[in-house]
């Protein structure tokens, strides 16, 4: 039944069934499985610890979260960042909240330009590179109170006995001020999680892609809309932007319903695919015992 | 199209060397085993005399029989556990509840329990990665143990 609706509805109701759907999502993986993100970048953290002092790599539980993260996002993309990573939501919900007061007072919300975004969007993989030579070096433990999301986590879980933790709270407010202006902020920019996901070869069955040549001249509503201001890749080809997150809001922008995934057959069905994504991404979770 | 390749290639090295580097350790750590074993043979006497005298250590600082109870601040709530004394040495420890801690973190932080076995005492280290849960299933035994030295 509902695939026939799909089919049947207007182009806004569309876009607002898409917005609704991950709003959804996100909100059930944010209250119910929010610890995944950084269970997967303790997994790091250990690898390299491990190395640092020469002793056996064990397959703990994070290395599992982390393994498997790595595995669904090469085969669907950075879905997980997109759709179920409690920190990635929580800057959406801070950036929807800005650009909502900013309509309410009339005012027209601030962005950063351009060519200040594509040079930051190299500094997550500095963050990486430097927690990960602090746990090679075997230094990292001495950080303690420094990470914004040890702080996130622990308001989520009502665990407020912040004490030696501000440093972290300092970093954490300017992360969502941050957040408040830029969509996305943390992820494109600061996420260390999000770095070794967007140096993985992501197979390109479920990544978007446009047919270039339909396209119409200088139109660039996709790239626009984008939270990451990424120019989708041609159909066809092997190409996925690494700072994709999945959120597919191009798809329903483009005015020429030119945007679909790598698998031809699915266009117009991007909910089904959502629906299914989010679903085996749940299986997953159950499975590892998160 | 190359971006893709080079990142599939960068990523089987990336597995490739640390499969390699676990391979040569796991090596390494029955070579130790071997070493150890045989350096046990040759002091079959000494390793008896030194069991005997742990024995004798660990009678000295016994805790009383049974099955001893504990509590303490984990993650996101309490964490509870039972303490099993047996013959004056803990034998077992087991997590009761610890309903707020992330299943991740918690079987991570498990590793802490064969560590306090071990010790027959809490005081051992924490968990790296695992600190909060660790913590607490640490100071949840050290309480159960305090009920079980009175």
């Amino acid at each position: 039944m509902s695939k026939i609706d799909i089919h049947h509805l207007t182009k806004k109701q569309r876009k607002q069934m898409h917005g609704w759907l991950r709003a959804i999502i996100q909100l059930l993986y944010f209250l119910f499985l929010p610890s995944a993100y950084t269970a997967a970048f303790a997994g790091v953290k250990y690898i390299f610890t491990q190395l640092g002092a020469g002793e056996k790599i064990g397959l703990t539980s994070f290395v599992s979260v982390l393994i498997v993260l790595c595995l669904y996002t090469i085969v669907f993309g950075r879905f997980f960042c997109g759709f179920a990573c409690a920190f990635g939501s929580f800057g959406d919900a801070v950036h929807f909240v800005y650009v909502w007061i900013c309509k309410k007072i009339k005012k027209k919300p601030v962005k950063l330009p351009e060519t200040v975004t594509s040079k930051l969007s190299m500094v997550k993989y500095v963050v990486l590179a430097v927690i990960v030579l602090l746990c090679f070096k075997g230094v990292y433990s001495q950080t303690q109170g420094y990470s914004p999301w040890d702080v996130f986590s622990m308001l989520h879980a009502f665990n407020f006995k912040l004490g030696g933790y501000l440093l972290g709270i300092v970093l954490l407010v300017l992360i969502m001020v941050g957040m408040a202006l830029q969509e996305r902020f943390f992820c494109r920019f600061l996420c260390p999680m999000g770095a070794v996901f967007s140096l993985l070869p992501m197979l390109p069955f479920f990544t978007l892609k446009r047919e270039r040549e339909q396209c119409i001249k200088g139109c660039s509503a996709c790239t626009k809309q984008c939270p990451s201001d990424i120019g989708l890749p041609e159909a066809g080809t092997l190409d996925v932007s690494g700072d994709c997150f999945q959120c597919q809001k191009c798809i329903d922008t483009c005015p020429r319903m030119n945007i679909h995934c790598g698998l031809q057959g699915l266009k117009g069905n991007e909910v089904v695919l959502t629906m299914i994504r989010a679903l085996i991404l749940l299986g997953l979770f159950i499975w590892l015992g998160i | 199209m190359k971006t893709f390749w080079v990142r599939a290639v960068n990523l089987v090295l990336i597995i490739a060397l640390l499969i390699g580097y676990n391979t040569v350790l796991t090596l390494r750590d029955k070579d130790d085993q071997i070493a150890k074993l045989t350096a046990d043979l040759e002091s079959a006497n000494l390793y008896k005399q030194s069991v005997m005298q742990s024995q004798e250590d660990a009678a000295g600082s016994s805790y009383e029989d049974g099955i001893w109870k504990g509590e303490a601040q984990g993650f996101g709530g309490t964490i509870q556990v039972e303490v099993t004394v047996e013959g004056g040495s803990i034998t077992d420890i087991s997590i009761v509840s610890a309903e707020k801690e992330d299943g991740a973190y918690l079987s991570m932080a498990e590793d802490i329990i064969p560590t306090i076995i071990d010790a027959q005492s809490a005081d051992v280290d924490t968990i790296s990665g695992a600190t909060f849960s660790s913590t607490g299933i640490k100071n949840a035994v050290a309480q159960a143990l305090e009920e079980a030295a009175k």
